[in-house]
Parts: structure tokens; sequence; C-alpha cells
């Protein structure tokens, strides 16, 4: 078999499974539930071998139809848009393995369907996001995606989650339009919609219209900003992570913000160049948001009482590490931000996934009533701190690795004062997460004895919760795993301008 | 800038102008129908962009065979996306307003200061 076609197999697959799922006419059940699994299976399986074969080759370009580059659609696929493709399957696998019981509180029974068939269609729209080499099919991708991840959240019939879906949408929609925008003004200066290309004529023709293209990247990073939440753009984020069913929530925050963040990373340095993004002056700009974003989402997430509320806008925060990461505009500093995508994605789901157990058994979202809640679920709260050591960046979790990369990155690029800002981030993420887990394992609640319990939630979620943190463990103490593989594709990624 | 330049490029400011108004109505607009009649103003904007970036003054239809002796052809790869572009808005709006059907439902109203107040009065209940 020949792995050339996977990217396009693991799309078919999903796309196609979606489509069947609203066919089904008994009620959701045992069998669904194992098919659903195994395509999943397969997907991640395919992913594997495809990572494989271009940690062994070399990256390709897969042309569709066998039209050639400036004609049709291309697909990249690099080290490390298949690594993010595995990370994508796999959490979402587990995340799906979890959400089967959890849902059946959360939405009603005649709607689980139509929520398999969203979240098949948005994986399908985010590793389509991830691969694709192609402005105007990044758009089409970017924006079933964001219809999809709306309903995600609208699904669940609550009041509060109708106006958070809506504001969302409202915020989404006017991101779509703005990078559309801005894909019309470098449409019009290049002449091109295919990635490479656009880099190849902007590389030549830019100092002819610095305005043009200072304005497009000014309209597509405030698009992708919207999206991807950083910290003025970010009011949607809150409401509607928080008020979304706790599978959508990992799903929302872990990995649909990364395919945002990505395609940031692919327009700043595969289209526009890294070279001409400095020089044009974007990514001083990027720098300052991001530290807005560290230092703000922390404060907000310090006042926030209700758990989810806290983890929604702590995301906020971290989504600011990967831009500082981003507009470093070094090799490490890049490397760095690729890492904490992956590692971010893993510690957030592994914290939405136990407070949602959480939710799921107490029904108790404000953090203070959780004194002794560690007796009662000792697994579920050693997951929940192993995601709060991973964000404070305690040594063995994959929170610390990033934050040391980041340092490292942030010291080469010179900036040593923006290290104070890391450090002061993590002081803040301790101050609101360790309060969690010190009143869960150390304050004793008089209604009930302090005795060990086992979990009283379903083993489905047992197990892919501790996964995720398992994997999370996995890359802070093997951080190579992913770090030989991110460095293998950030040169190849970073184009430098030419002729400059 | 001279009045002819302005002539000129009458759809691009035309884009950029209803571009503004969209995102003005959106801002400013606490009607919720008002704020997606908004977006799709400002989508309207965008396809008009696209659709005069592949005009060419004088030009005809590419297609092949059909034009005569004609050699002035418009640019047909914009109008095919903004094809797409509509079929995006489109499935917008029709979900935004699914959802709006749903909040009026729920409040009875499609005025966001309205549904603030109610849930003021709910949450301090």
């Amino acid at each position: 078999m020949n792995s050339l076609n996977f990217p396009v197999y693991i799309l078919m697959l999903l796309l196609a499974f979606a489509v069947i799922i609203p066919l089904q006419r008994k009620p959701f059940g045992k069998k669904f539930q194992i098919a659903m699994v195994s395509v999943l299976g397969g997907a991640l399986f395919m992913a594997l071998l495809e990572l494989i074969k271009v940690l062994t080759d070399a990256p390709y370009s897969y042309t569709f139809g066998s039209y050639e580059a400036g004609i049709g659609i291309e697909f990249l696929v690099d080290e490390f848009s298949a690594l993010m493709t595995f990370v994508v399957l796999l959490l979402a696998t587990l995340v799906i393995i979890y959400s089967i019981k959890d849902l059946e509180h959360e939405i009603e029974p005649h709607r689980m369907y139509s929520y398999y068939t969203l979240v098949f269609l948005a994986l399908f729209a985010m590793i389509g996001m991830i691969f694709t080499n192609d402005i105007f099919n990044l758009y089409v991708f970017m924006e079933v995606l964001s219809l999809t991840s709306v309903a995600i959240i609208a699904i669940k019939k609550k009041k509060d989650t109708l106006m958070a879906s809506m504001k969302y949408m409202m915020m989404g929609a006017i991101g779509s339009v703005t990078i559309l925008m801005g894909f019309a003004l470098i449409y019009m200066v290049t002449g091109h919609l295919n990635m490479t290309l656009i880099f190849q004529e902007i590389s030549q023709v830019w100092e002819l219209y610095p305005r043009n293209i200072l304005l497009a990247m000014g309209f597509i990073l405030t698009g992708f900003g919207i999206k991807a939440a950083i910290f003025p753009l970010h009011n949607w984020l809150p409401d509607a992570h928080s008020s979304a069913p706790t599978p959508s929530s990992a799903l929302l925050s872990g990995l649909v913000v990364k395919a945002y963040v990505f395609s940031i990373a692919k327009m700043m340095y595969r289209v526009v160049g890294k070279d001409i993004s400095v020089n044009i002056g974007i990514t001083g700009y990027i720098i300052v948001f991001a530290v807005m974003s560290m230092i703000m989402g922390s404060v907000f997430a310090l006042t926030q009482r209700d758990m989810k509320r806290r983890l929604a806008y702590s995301s906020v925060a971290q989504i600011g590490y990967i831009f500082l990461g981003l507009a470093l505009a070094t090799e490490l500093g890049f490397s760095a931000a690729l890492f904490h995508v992956i590692s971010h994605a893993f510690m957030k789901s592994a914290l939405f996934l136990s407070a949602g157990s959480i939710i799921y058994l107490t029904g108790k979202r404000d953090v203070k009533g959780l004194d002794g809640i560690g007796y009662e679920m000792p697994i579920t709260m050693t997951v929940f701190s192993i995601g709060v050591l991973g964000m404070i960046g305690i040594p063995g979790t994959s929170g610390f690795m990033s934050k040391w990369f980041l340092g490292l990155a942030v010291l080469d690029a010179g900036h040593p004062e923006l290290l104070l800002v890391i450090l002061l981030s993590s002081f803040l993420n301790a101050l609101y997460y360790l309060p969690i887990v010190i009143s869960a394992f150390l304050r004793e609640r008089p209604e009930t004895p302090l005795e060990m319990q086992r979990d009283r939630i379903p083993m489905t979620m047992k197990v892919s919760m501790v996964l995720v943190a398992a994997g999370s463990l996995v890359i802070g103490l093997f951080p190579h795993l992913v770090m030989d593989i991110i460095e293998q594709a950030v040169p190849t990624f970073i184009n430098l301008g030419m002729g400059l | 800038m001279s009045f002819r330049m302005i002539i000129d490029n009458i759809n691009y400011i035309g884009a950029m102008i209803l571009f503004v108004i969209g995102l003005y109505t959106v801002l400013t607009h606490a009607n919720l129908i008002k704020k997606i009649i908004g977006i799709n103003i400002m989508e309207t904007a965008i396809f008009l962009f696209f659709v005069s970036i592949g005009y060419v003054r004088g030009g005809v239809a590419p297609i092949l065979g059909a034009s005569g002796t004609e050699t002035l052809f418009v640019n047909p790869l914009p109008a095919a996306m903004i094809l797409t572009g509509i079929v995006v808005a489109v499935s917008i709006t029709a979900f935004s307003l699914s959802i709006v059907i749903k909040i009026y439902d729920a409040y009875g109203t499609v005025d966001l200061d309205e549904i603030m107040k109610i849930r003021s009065v709910e949450a301090d209940e």
C-alpha cells in the first residue's frame, strides 16, 4: 500500500463517516460506538504510518488530480504537519472515548448522532487546514471548522450556551471575513493562491507593494487572532469554552485553537517569509499582544470562580506563549512555539477532562467547593494535578519543557526582559491553579469522612483521562520524541526571504 | 489623489466603504438580526473586492471558442472563488439565524441589551 495518499485517505475516511452517521436508524448504542472508535483508530494508524514515512523519506507535496501546483490544489506533507495530524487524531480518539459516557449527562439522547457528525466534520476540517498549501482551500476548511465548532457548543440545551455560541459565531464570522479580505489583498499582489508560489512572487515584488502586504497581513493576523483568541480579541473564548459540553471544551481548547495558530505560522513564515515579516514590522506587534495575553489571561483567570471558566482564561494565557515563540522569528523560538502547541494540547485536554469528571460526579463547578475531593476521586484529581503542574512548569511535565525551550529561545533572540514575563506568568498560573489542588487533597470536608475511595465514574472516562495525562508526562520526560521531529521540520518551514 | 484616480478605483473604494459599514453595523447594533445583516454586508464587500481584482476593462467572459475574435479575457478565478464564498456566506447566515431563533425561544427577544438585563436578573436570583 502506498502511504503517499494517506493524508487524503484520512480526510476521506473522516468525511465519509461523518456523512454516514446521520443515516443511522438504530438508537445510539454499543455497535455504533465501536464503529466510531475503530474508524478513528484506522485514521490514527494511517497518520502514524504517514509520520514514519515522512520522517524516513522526505516531506513531499501532494497535488490533487495531477494538476500542477499553480492550477490545482496542493497539500504539503512535512514532518510537523504529519506529527500534528497524529496528535490531533490521538487526542480526538481519547476525547471521543471519554465523551461516550459523559455526553449522556449533557445533551439529549436523540442529538448524539448529530454531535458525532459535527465532531467528525470538525476533525476533517482541522486536518485539512493542517495539510493544505493553498490559501483559498485554507479558507474553506476554516469555515467548515468554525461552523462545526460553534455547533458543538450550541448543541447543549441550556440558555447560557445559546448566547455563548452566538457570540462565538459573530466573532468568528468577523474573523473569517477579515481573513478573506487579507487573502484577496495577497491575491491582488501575487496572482497566486498556492503558498509556495505566493512566497516566490512576494519575495520579488514586496518592495513595490510594502503597504499592500502590511495591510494584508494586518487583516489576516487580526482575523486569525480573533479565532485563536489572543488577548484583546479573546472575549468570546471564556464563554464558549466554559459553557460547552466537556468533550467539546477539550477539543476546542486543545485542538481547534491550535489549528488556527498553525495557520498563522504558515502565513507568517511560509507565505510571506520570515525576513519580510520582520521587515514590515509585524513580529514586534505580535510580541506586545502575546505578552499582554500571557499576563492578562492569567489575571482574569485569578478572578474566576467557575472551574471551566478559569481553565478557559488560562488558555488565553497559554496561547500567548505560543504567539511569543512565533513572533521571535528565530528557529529556536519557532520550535518552542510548535512544541508548546503539542504540549498544551495534552495538558489542557487533561485539565478539561478531569474538570468534566468532577462536574459529572458532583455537579460542582465552583472552585471553592472542592475541599477533600481528592479523597473522593483520587484518579481524577491526580490527572488534574499533572495538568496543573504542567501549566505551572514543574520539571517532569511537558509544560516545563515548553517553558524551558521558550526561555532559551527568548535569551537567544536577545530579549532577556521577556524571561521575566514568562516567570511572572508562571507565578500567576501557580496562584490560580494550586489552590484547587491544595484544597482537593489537604482540606477536609465536615460532612464526608476522609477515606480513599475509588472514583465513581465510568471506566471509559477514567482510562481516556489517564492516557491523556500519561501523554503529557511522556512528552515531559522524553521531550526529544517531539523535539527531534520539530527540529527536522523547522528549517524547511521557515522560508527565508530571497534577494534581501 | 486626483479625481480621476478615485473614479478609476471606485470599486475598491466602494468595497472598503461597504466593509466598514458592515463592521460598524455588527459592532454597534444591539439587535442580533441587524448584526447578521452587518456580517452579510461585510461579505458582500469582499465579493465586490474579489471580483474587481479579476476584472479586465474591455475583457469578455473566458469561454473557450465562444468569443470569436476577442483576445482580452476577464480573470475567471476570482469569480469562481466568490461562488464558493457565497455558499459559505449563506451557510453562516443560515446557521446564525437558527441560533437567533433558539435565543428568541429562550428569552423572548432578539435585543442584546434586553437579554443582558434578563440574564443579570436571573444571575441575581
